[in-house]
């Protein structure tokens, strides 16, 4: 049984968090771990989208995104959060970076810092591979947003579905009035329909 | 599953086709896979556990998640389909799931009578964590807590339509079978043909299902709620799980040897299991010899535990014992007690199950076993004798 | 120095984010733009005192988090608990204290021959969440040093008294244990010291000595700061003294992950004590009634 470790208060990180870490062995031990992870780190935040071996880019998701977090919350005048950033980013004008760039563009962002992509891979020959990027990166996506065209045919059949549904539900109110005279509920019922309507043209 | 072809989904979610295939007469019989039955190599001394076999009515769960690029008007659609259908999501004691308007289509059955060879149906349960309790006494109870989550009657199988090996024999009191359903889930996560198994009773489909052989005066009417109040504190009864994967592990975890010393001279053999086993006419590893190897992941059923309290709010059943099998948030089948000594020898205070329509007033929040302290209690006090 | 290394750094002058326009990211973002840096730091700067004002309960109800572990949490279980602590919470009034902090327990057993038990001890250590939560006490009584580990929701504790509410250097104090004794040493009659109201808890500075060897921990190894440590490098050997480098973690300050995985996040904690913010507040309205009362009454007694 363990208790919560209150000396340190940290923002809550909105990526997926493994329960333990992943080892990454290295002849160098825990150090060599971080060391490793540093130079990754210093990567995505230079180059903005880097592509490697999933594991490590998984685990140094959550280094980045808790560098930026700090970042964030305590800005560049707090000297234990200068000393963290100077400890990840080996390259010292990314220090720059994080604080004038990095820390505007997520300042009000209400998503995760990162995205992580798995890369379909020949697993035989290679270790998986994922790409790891910055949102808000000047490259092209790497995965095309189809969802606003109508035009797939999954969408054309299902507007014409919703057509239909929309229609069998004024049927049936239609009958109820005739049938029944409760008017007051189901005006109610088509203005919600309506609204419904309206805002799926808009 | 191949991609969901255009017709298909049509199919799926146009109003002019019934949105999930109906269950027919002979697919009722069918029995459905838990997820518990899983083959194991064994390598104890246990008894053989039955032959894992698909049951008859083996359906395919889950479909490949496939991004179908539906625009934002179309993905609401339908989700108001399938709401419109299963009533509108909510949050009910604690999990979140449907407000489904009353599924139980005909009235309840009628209830049974009690008798001593009544076997009724469990529940489905998650084990959400465990903590102390104090009894009267002062003493300390260790209790885990297990939460009953969304369980729905599915369907009844009469015992004539259970396909097992059990079929065969004369069996005096001839068993029947509850289908348990827990935890609601979106339909568009699962196949049709999953979401056709509980059409018939009117419920949305749901996460795990499980089997009951239950004796005919104790079947229930499909689509009822069942409660933790199925239960009361001071019944006692047996858990099933699949204890925690440990992966493989050496002598020491997996059957507690004592290993060898640290130091004195001994080189390389400090976890080791030492000799395996004799000479002679014995000259060979005899069949069940404890060794190395994988430890865990089986299921396993531990017998007599007591219910100390349960929260009638969430659903929570306050079981005595660490020894549950499985890790936090796993999920775990409970069942009147079959040891022959602590079985019910009077009815159940209700049978089959715990309708809450049937009492006036709405039960306390927290049902107590008797020699358990309340928390709201007084300090506990010891007088000195005189 | 982290200032200077700023400095350093601006003067370098090397914009990586310079070959990129920044309004492609203004676009994704329109919300944030990046213009002065500067401003916005400064703001993020002053939050955390405003929020860290808000969260102070946390050291007064450290149990009210639940463990980090991310495997063993639920978030149904943690209500039930918080919930039957704060009935607990309602029969008995479980004071504010610390590791450090001098107290006295009287509790009720059935073993002994007067049924009821008073120890008064000094707490060196609070450890377990929810309704798990213990704390150890120790005192040296008739020259044997002696530890009694209490449940602090124990329905069999009548009454807890803090002597003298006061905080040390570490969060264990388990080297009292291969410290002199006089350190651990507290008469069984101690008058409580009572604080007046709205004052910080006072941090005892002593820094122990301790006997010499065989300990029951590897002190020399731990950078525990209530153990004097000029004297505690007299005791070792030039062996140990060699071995301390090699196991020390330097770089655990900075594995970031590891501390996420050790806290509950703020905004969590946040909800956690709203959740409880109404009836924990009452049960303080309740106390300080009851405190008034006794001051009231002690002066009559001396008089």
């Amino acid at each position: 049984m363990n208790q919560a470790d209150l000396s340190k208060l940290v923002s809550k990180l909105r990526i997926n968090i493994r329960p333990r870490h992943y080892n990454l062995k290295n002849p160098k031990g825990p150090e060599g771990r971080l060391e490793r992870l540093r130079i990754v780190v210093t990567g995505l935040i230079k180059h903005e989208r880097i592509q490697l071996n999933y594991r490590v880019a998984d685990e140094a998701r959550g280094y980045a995104e808790r560098l930026i977090s700090e970042a964030i919350r305590y800005g560049d005048c707090h000297a234990p959060t200068m000393e963290i950033a100077d400890y990840w980013l080996t390259e010292k004008q990314l220090i720059h970076k994080l604080f004038k760039v990095l820390v505007p563009r997520f300042h009000e962002c209400n998503m995760s810092y990162t995205k992580l992509l798995r890369l379909s891979t020949d697993h035989e020959l290679t270790r998986m591979q994922g790409v790891l990027e910055l949102r808000g990166n000047p490259y092209p996506p790497l995965i095309k947003d189809l969802s606003r065209n109508r035009n797939l045919l999954h969408n054309v059949l299902l507007d014409a579905a919703r057509k239909d549904y929309r229609h069998e539900q004024y049927l049936r109110i239609a009958q109820g009035m005739s049938s029944e005279g409760k008017k007051s509920n189901e005006e109610t019922i088509t203005g919600n329909i309506e609204d419904k309507d309206k805002n799926e043209k808009a | 599953m191949a991609r969901v072809t255009p017709s298909k989904l049509l199919n799926f979610i146009s109003p002019k086709i019934h949105l999930y295939s109906r269950v027919s007469k002979e697919s009722c019989n069918l029995p459905i896979v838990t997820a518990l039955g899983q083959s194991f190599q064994i390598r104890e001394r246990r008894p053989a556990a039955p032959k894992p076999r698909f049951p008859l009515w083996f359906l395919k769960k889950e479909r490949v998640q496939y991004n179908e690029s539906l625009t934002v008007d179309n993905k609401n659609f339908i989700k108001e389909v399938s709401h419109d259908k299963f009533g509108p999501p909510a949050i009910i004691s604690g999990l979140s799931t449907y407000d489904t308007p009353s599924p139980l289509k005909e009235q309840p059955l009628v209830k049974g009578e009690w008798t001593e060879n009544t076997k009724r149906c469990g529940l489905i349960t998650r084990k959400i964590g465990c903590y102390p309790m104090w009894d009267v006494k002062g003493r300390l109870i260790w209790s885990t807590l297990l939460q009953v989550v969304d369980n729905h009657v599915v369907s009844f199988i009469p015992s004539e339509n259970i396909n097992s090996e059990r079929k065969n024999r004369k069996a005096k009191n001839p068993l029947g079978a509850l289908l348990i359903g827990a935890e609601s889930c979106d339909p568009q996560k699962y196949t049709k043909e999953y979401c056709g198994l509980f059409a018939g009773a009117g419920l949305p489909p749901k996460r795990f299902l499980s089997k009951f052989f239950i004796t005919p005066n104790a079947k229930i009417q499909p689509g009822t709620p069942l409660y933790a109040t199925h239960f009361q504190p001071g019944d006692v009864i047996d858990v099933a799980g699949v204890t925690i994967d440990r992966g493989f592990q050496g002598v020491m975890k997996r059957w507690g040897f004592k290993g060898m010393p640290k130091s004195h001279g001994v080189t390389k053999t400090h976890r080791r299991g030492g000799n395996i086993g004799g000479g002679g006419e014995k000259a060979r590893v005899w069949p069940g010899t404890k060794m190395p190897g994988h430890m865990g992941n089986k299921r396993r059923i531990l017998r007599g535990l007591t219910i100390w309290r349960i929260n009638t709010k969430y659903n929570v059943l306050y079981v005595q014992g660490l020894a549950i099998p499985g890790e936090t948030n796993s999920i775990i089948t409970i069942f009147d007690t079959i040891l022959p000594l602590r079985k019910k020898k009077q009815a159940p205070a209700y049978f089959p199950t715990f309708y809450p329509s049937d009492l006036d007033d709405p039960l306390p929040e927290d049902l107590y076993e008797n020699s358990v302290h309340h928390f709201d209690a007084p300090t506990i006090t010891f007088e000195e004798p005189k | 120095m982290f200032s200077n290394l700023y400095r350093q750094c601006l003067v370098e002058k090397h914009f990586v984010y310079n070959l990129f326009p920044l309004c492609k990211w203004s676009q994704c973002f329109a919300s944030s733009q990046p213009e002065l840096a500067t401003e916005s730091t400064i703001q993020a700067f002053e939050e955390p005192e405003k929020r860290s004002i808000k969260l102070e309960q946390r050291f007064i109800y450290p149990e009210f988090l639940p463990d980090p572990k991310i495997e063993w949490r639920n978030s149904i279980r943690e209500r039930l608990e918080r919930q039957d602590m704060l009935k607990r919470r309602s029969q008995i009034e479980i004071p504010e204290f610390y590791v450090g902090t001098i107290m006295a327990v009287t509790s009720f057993t059935p073993h002994s021959t007067s049924k009821k038990n008073r120890f008064l001890g000094i707490c060196i250590q609070r450890k377990g969440c929810g309704l798990r939560a213990t704390f150890v006490l120790r005192n040296i009584i008739d020259n044997l040093g002696t530890e009694v580990a209490y449940h602090l929701y124990d329905p069999t504790i009548e009454k807890i008294e803090v002597i003298r509410l006061e905080k040390r250097l570490d969060d264990e104090l388990f080297y009292l244990r291969d410290a002199l004794p006089e350190y651990s040493t507290f008469p069984l009659d101690m008058e409580p010291v009572i604080l007046p109201d709205n004052t910080p808890i006072p941090v005892n500075t002593t820094q122990v000595i301790l006997k010499p060897r065989p300990w029951v921990g590897r002190w020399e190894r731990t950078d525990f700061k209530g153990i004097n440590r000029e004297h505690m490098m007299t005791l070792i050997s030039d062996k140990m003294k060699m071995q301390i480098a090699k196991h020390q973690k330097p770089w655990e300050k900075y594995d970031l992950m590891k501390q996420y995985r050790a806290t509950i996040p703020e905004e969590e904690q946040k909800e956690i004590f709203a959740e409880v913010y109404s009836q924990l507040h009452q049960l303080e309205l309740g106390k300080k009634k009851s405190k008034r009362i006794r001051t009231f009454v002690k002066p009559k007694k001396s008089a």
